[in-house]
């Protein structure tokens, strides 16, 4: 596994580097590369296809100004959209991609994606122990000879709980969403992929093979379910359904619902959670706020992270690396969670305060390797006629 | 040196458009709705499975219906609202007629997502009508907060300019005369409507319900925002094949359908439109 070097990266070195590259480059084709050759488009351009909370305006003009180069973000939702878009479109497009917990694996088989050089990424050594790929293997492929992603931000998909209206006993598992006492309160995202792994893991609990042998011979994983799971996923799916008021779209309707107490449960990402929090601590809401990161029979997490795509060049290569690191850099990083509301992958609690860290899961980095990672489903063929048949019922 | 002939030179680039815009697309949909998807990846084995399992899984049969269901409904709704809207506009609108049509346009200024969230700040559980309601201790309307009532709705909202517009572009070409021979010649108000007026300005009602049924009944947007849980629509289950399931091959079958209820609807009410009796081209008079 290659170490991290301790070191900074200027716009200097960015540019020689790529300079050389390029001088190589020209020697072996017999001709300049497109930088070189083409000295009127002064400013490079990183591109890139990204969760839009973190392009964060303050962090994209320090790196344009430092780099004198042009930060060109596309938006997109889920990984299977970004995986997509790269898989049929090709890679030309994008410098860097990001994506969450198997999904690196998949691109850097796929050649979407290449290694990256973590010895250009000095500010990792301020990234926790916990999300280093000795620890957190996904962040290299299968051999563990790759660093195929960098680490952002780290979250669950756990469950935001108004205390004051959901009676305490009935807090702590996934069976929540299904308690009809509830009726009409409860609101889940619009995905499919996570609306099944969670209920899958229910639905293992409750057919008691989530802790026997599995088919595939590895420990349990929500997204590679049997038949039978998904068969008892669907029916509790389509039970739960009943009980919803709808499937919130974004967190600000989410945020709207809650505020208005009309949900009391919701699966998230805790960006509720953390909004509701500060509003209490406030007094702008009248009710307690609790976060279920890890129900009892288990949860889904993500590592967010940046990858550079198979087809970036020399110099956008360098670039990218040149964002990753400035965009870990504490100083910079802190604006990052503070921003987002995500789990920090990079400790800066010296600069939060005690409510901070506990809001943004600073002392719980450990527990994402508790948690069952998002993955690609089994066959998304299957899991879509299940979705289908869940909100055609 | 050849001479292009000029016809050529002036359509060429609108054909060339639609040809690489329109057609190249819609060909590429049709072809791939033969070909099967497994993990995010297309694989050209021609086959009919596709359809298969559209008209076989009741899943997407209810989807269907749903969205079939939901543009009727719609279009029925803005026809009863637009005839009387257009009919005064062209009738005793004046020289603010062309006015008052554009002012039917105002929320076009403005882009879907704003208007459906506009929506959603009036029909939700905290807003302005349940807010109302609170105030005067009367519990809130169910109905209103993600239904497929709520959808519709929202579809009224946003189509409803389509139709009126259409049926006033029919209107204004239409000789109001015509309704005094009628009076003249025995014939009540509703008489002379369902006589004359309604068949003669039928062309431009017949426009008005394809430009609101069409773009309804492939409506993935309002549903998902207004609708609830059991409000999935065909368009919504067709647009999470290309995003979220990478279920491309299915998705480009569920185009091709959609396509053909579409081309099958413009059939039907072409059949419907007799030219001879028609105000609104002009074509009638010969």
């Amino acid at each position: 596994m290659p170490t991290v070097k301790e070191g900074t990266l200027s716009r200097r070195a960015v540019l020689k580097r790529g300079a050389a590259t390029a001088a190589l480059g020209a020697l072996i084709l017999g001709r300049p590369g497109p930088y070189i050759a083409d000295a009127q488009a002064a400013t490079p351009t990183l591109r890139l296809l990204m969760w839009q909370p973190y392009a964060i305006k303050e962090t994209i003009a320090a790196f344009e100004d430092k780099f004198k180069a042009k930060f060109a973000p596309t938006f997109f939702d889920g990984n299977s959209e970004a995986f997509n878009k790269l898989k049929v479109g090709g890679t030309r497009d994008f410098d860097m991609v990001m994506a969450d917990g198997f999904w690196p694996r998949l691109y850097f088989r796929q050649g979407l994606t290449k290694g990256l050089d973590y010895g250009k990424i000095p500010n990792m050594s301020g990234v926790f122990a916990d999300f280093h790929p000795d620890k957190f293997v996904l962040l290299a492929d299968e051999e563990g000879k790759n660093n195929v992603a960098a680490p952002n931000c780290w979250g669950g998909y756990g469950i935001t709980i108004n205390s004051s209206m959901i009676a305490k006993e009935d807090v702590g598992s996934i069976d929540l969403l299904l308690n009809s006492k509830y009726t009409g309160h409860f609101s889940t995202n619009s995905r499919f992929e996570e609306n099944i792994a969670l209920m899958g893991i229910l639905a293992a609990t409750k057919l008691g093979t989530k802790d026997g042998p599995r088919p595939d011979g590895k420990p349990f994983n929500p997204y590679q379910l049997t038949d039978d799971e998904l068969a008892e996923t669907k029916r509790l799916l389509i039970e739960q359904k009943k009980l919803l008021l709808t499937r919130y779209q974004d967190y600000d309707a989410l945020d709207r619902l809650m505020r208005a107490k009309s949900v009391w449960a919701a699966p998230e990402f805790a960006e509720s959670y953390r909004k509701l929090t500060v509003l209490r601590k406030d007094g702008k809401i009248d009710f307690d706020v609790e976060h279920v990161l890890k129900p009892k029979e288990g949860g889904l997490g993500w590592v967010d992270t940046w990858m550079v795509s198979a087809d970036a060049d020399s110099e956008r290569t360098e670039l990218a690396h040149a964002w990753i690191n400035l965009f870990l850099e504490k100083e910079n990083y802190v604006r990052v969670v503070r921003s987002t509301g995500y789990g920090g992958v990079v400790d800066v609690r010296s600069l939060m305060t005690e409510d901070e860290i506990a809001l943004y899961f600073q002392n719980r980095s450990a527990e994402a390797s508790q948690l069952h990672m998002f993955d690609q489903p089994s066959s998304p063929e299957k899991w879509e006629r299940i979705w289908s048949d869940v909100e055609a019922s | 040196m050849t001479r292009i002939p000029p016809l050529l030179l002036l359509a060429g680039p609108g054909v060339l458009f639609i040809l690489v815009t329109l057609l190249l697309p819609l060909l590429a949909i049709f072809m791939f709705s033969f070909w099967r998807t497994e993990s995010y990846e297309l694989y050209p084995d021609w086959n009919l499975d596709n359809y298969r399992v559209l008209f076989t899984e009741a899943a997407y049969r209810t989807f269907l219906l749903r969205s079939l269901i939901g543009a009727l409904v719609t279009s029925l709704l803005c026809l009863l609202y637009a005839w009387p809207v257009a009919y005064f506009i062209a009738r005793h609108g004046g020289r603010y007629r062309l006015l008052l049509v554009l002012l039917l346009a105002a929320p076009f200024f403005t882009g879907v997502i704003l208007r459906i969230a506009a929506l959603q700040g009036i029909f939700g559980p905290g807003g302005l009508i349940n807010m109302a309601l609170g105030i005067f201790g009367l519990p809130p309307i169910a109905a209103l907060m993600y239904t497929p009532l709520a959808a519709t709705i929202g579809h009224v909202y946003l189509f409803v300019p389509f139709m009126v517009t259409a049926i006033y572009l029919s209107l204004v070409n239409f000789n109001f005369d015509l309704l005094e021979t009628a009076k003249i010649n025995g014939a009540g108000p509703w008489r002379a409507f369902i006589e004359v007026t309604w068949p003669l300005n039928w062309i431009g009602t017949a426009i008005g319900l394809a430009l609101v049924f069409i773009p309804c009944l492939a409506s993935a947007v309002t549903p998902r925002f207004l609708g609830g849980p059991s409000a999935t629509s065909f368009g919504m289950s067709l647009g999470q094949q290309f995003g979220e399931t990478g279920t491309w091959a299915l998705g480009s079958a569920m185009g091709v359908v959609l396509f053909a209820f579409s081309l099958l609807v413009l059939a039907v009410m072409g059949f419907t439109v007799n030219l001879k009796r028609s105000g609104f081209t002009g074509m009638g008079a010969r």
